[in-house]
């Protein structure tokens, strides 16, 4: 898990995210799927972001190129990629040259972000093409060194079409084209959704080894506390379009300081032992329409909620490498009893 | 799914798809072809029969009757069912459809092939026309959806599609050959060129094949606009479009991807309109005096040419028998996933 990332520390660029947030265009109004997220993606390491459903980690990700789908758009904020400058003044061709080449994307649901008329080598030549590879001999050397190193033959996956490839495959291939131009900043939205365990583990791992050995900075998505814990560096928790709780993966689940990271924790089943100790949190995820305006966004399924909760919204605030944004928190960390958190 | 090679099939399994086709198509076109002797030969009255006893009655003995009887419809009209059958379906095989009533003493098939050279490349060029139109205009119909002209192009394809044919037929023909008259009002030439290869004869053909092949183009562009914009509209929805310019794609490359992906439905009602097309228009070939296969087969109906109406039928049926067996091929060349006969 500690990964030895200095020798990378150089070549891989920092992400900073500041501010962020992102509107929806809905028959009530524009509401923010993402608000004021600040978040730094430290060089050379992996950030996990989870949240539930229609917690805003995907429109996250996708702010990270810019390509927030309408009916959304960003209302404020930056993207500052170490090398690009801020992602959310590109336009036009700048941005397309940007995506692929410096930031790679996989796809949620990877295994459909293929074009199924043609074969992975022809989109893999129409990659290159698009971004100016001279070397297309050389591209798609790389793309199966790239293919070999996930277990794959490259020469058979480059001749196929999607249908002909598994699920897990066409994951690989997605991890591929999003790698083989070198970009140094990977995103990764929900890359093992879908997979059965066997094949989620073996993603994890790859997307672990790849990331050392080309020492990339890497943000990966998921609703899946396990995969996170097995890959990232650092954790990030969202609820309601807010970073909740920032920091080093192992503190945050070890001692996690937010209530919900707490009751996500506590909902995941174990293998071992008695089923019934994971318990659900009570309560449902707010949609865009359901979000409270004012006050903290996760009241209304929160245990430790204060009076100050209804009316003001809690602030991140940073203590020894973590951030919380949370009333109770800030206001009893101390009182906390450890063995609640274990 | 495992292959030796991916995505290419050997070139046996081809054959075998063809020959599997050629077949099926075979036994199509017979059962049609027994299906329409059977009607001519118990249609009330029985023209066959009465055509024989009119012969005899006047004057003709019962041999020669039976034969120009038989030379009339290509089978004998006495014997029983099962010998005329036999020799329906062998002068078939010479592609021997009988010979026409109301045209008296030619060959079916020549008034058939006269007609086609009407029929033929008129609807075709029409078809072709309203497909490149409306699937263009469909793709800018949904590219533009949420915009004016995405609104007035889909409009244009709702209204024509509504539109008969026969009225967008009367209107060119009111407006460009009476009010303004800069096209001719019917008929598919000018009497007085000498046909062949000459200038003068081909434009004439041309003149007179305008308002025919618009008149079919518009009435066939609503249905292809319409279902190309909603083929793209799905399309873009694909993960896979998004992932491409995620992964920043050309333009040029992803919108070959999307448009692709959205024809590929098309293809096989093209290739069964081409099919169609054999049938002819009968409502634009009726409108333009056109003489072709649509004319030509409202004519044997309404004067009872039994013989020309069978094999009116027959080359409609071979049309899109052999139509059906190329929009398979056709898709199996396309697509991929059904080139490799599993599933997506």
């Amino acid at each position: 898990m500690t990964a030895d990332t200095t020798a990378h520390d150089i070549e891989a660029p920092g992400v900073r995210i500041r501010d962020l947030t992102v509107v929806y265009k809905t028959p009530a109004g524009e509401l923010p799927a993402v608000r004021g997220v600040d978040l730094a993606l430290a060089p050379g390491t992996i950030t996990g972001v989870v949240g539930e459903s229609g917690s805003g980690k995907s429109t996250l990700a996708l702010s990270l190129l810019n390509a927030v789908q309408p009916p959304g758009r960003i209302a404020a904020g930056s993207v500052e990629i170490d090398g690009l400058g801020d992602v959310l003044t590109l336009r036009g061709e700048d941005l397309r040259r940007a995506r692929g080449r410096q930031v790679g994307y996989v796809f949620q649901a990877a295994q459909n972000s293929l074009n199924p008329l043609k074969t992975i080598g022809k989109q893999l030549l129409d990659l290159g093409r698009s971004h100016d590879v001279e070397d297309l001999r050389g591209l798609v050397r790389d793309a199966k060194d790239l293919l070999a190193r996930m277990g794959m033959d490259g020469a058979r996956v480059l001749d196929s079409y999607q249908h002909e490839l598994s699920g897990g495959m066409r994951q690989r291939v997605g991890i591929m084209l999003a790698l083989v131009l070198n970009a140094k900043v990977v995103v990764l939205d929900e890359p093992t959704t879908a997979l059965d365990m066997i094949t989620q583990a073996t993603i994890l791992r790859i997307i672990r080894e790849v990331h050392e050995e080309r020492a990339l900075t890497t943000l990966v998505i998921t609703h899946d506390v396990g995969a996170v814990a097995e890959v990232a560096d650092s954790l990030a928790v969202m609820y309601g379009g807010r970073v909740v709780e920032h920091g080093p993966v192992t503190e945050v689940l070890g001692d996690a300081r937010h209530p919900y990271t707490q009751g996500l924790i506590r909902a995941i089943p174990r293998l071992s032992g008695d089923l019934s100790l994971a318990r659900a949190l009570p309560g449902r995820p707010p949609t865009l329409g359901t979000l409270p305006t004012q006050g903290c966004v996760f009241r209304e399924r929160c245990e430790r909620r204060m009076d100050v909760c209804e009316t003001d919204e809690p602030m991140s605030v940073n203590r020894d490498g973590r951030t919380v944004a949370c009333h109770a928190a800030d206001r009893h960390l101390t009182l906390v009893k450890r063995k609640e958190l274990v | 799914m495992t292959h030796a090679v991916p995505g290419r099939p050997r070139l046996g399994a081809i054959a075998r798809k063809i020959g599997g086709h050629l077949v099926r198509g075979l036994a199509m076109i017979w059962v049609v072809a027994t299906i329409s002797f059977v009607i001519i030969r118990e249609i009330p009255g029985n023209p066959v029969l009465g055509q024989y006893e009119s012969l005899i009655q006047k004057g003709m003995s019962p041999e020669q009757a039976e034969r120009a009887t038989a030379v009339l419809y290509g089978f004998l009209p006495t014997g029983n069912l099962w010998q005329q059958y036999v020799g329906y379906m062998g002068s078939l095989l010479h592609l021997d459809l009988g010979r026409s009533l109301s045209t008296p003493g030619v060959e079916v098939t020549t008034l058939i092939g006269h007609a086609a050279r009407w029929t033929v490349l008129p609807v075709l060029a029409g078809t072709l026309l309203s497909f490149l139109l409306g699937v263009t205009m469909g793709v800018y119909a949904a590219i533009k959806r949420s915009g004016k002209l995405g609104d007035a192009l889909a409009l244009s394809g709702s209204l024509l599609h509504g539109v008969p044919v026969y009225v967008i037929g009367l209107l060119l023909t009111a407006i460009f050959a009476t009010l303004w008259p800069i096209m001719p009002s019917g008929g598919p030439v000018d009497v007085e060129f000498v046909p062949g290869f000459n200038a003068g004869y081909i434009g004439s053909l041309v003149h007179h094949a305008v308002l025919p092949v618009v008149t079919y183009t518009l009435a066939s562009y609503g249905g292809w606009i319409l279902a190309m914009k909603s083929n793209v509209v799905a399309v873009l929805g694909d993960d896979f479009i998004l992932a491409a310019e995620l992964r920043g794609l050309r333009r040029g490359f992803v919108f070959r991807y999307l448009a692709r992906n959205a024809i590929l439905p098309l293809f096989t009602i093209l290739a069964l309109s081409i099919g169609m097309l054999f049938g002819g228009s009968i409502f634009i070939e009726e409108i333009f005096n056109y003489p072709g296969l649509g004319l030509l087969l409202v004519n044997s109906i309404s004067s009872r040419d039994y013989a020309l109406m069978g094999g009116t039928f027959l080359v409609i049926t071979v049309g899109i028998v052999v139509a059906n067996i190329a929009a398979d091929l056709l898709y199996t060349a396309i697509d991929p996933r059904v080139r490799s006969g599993g599933a997506a």
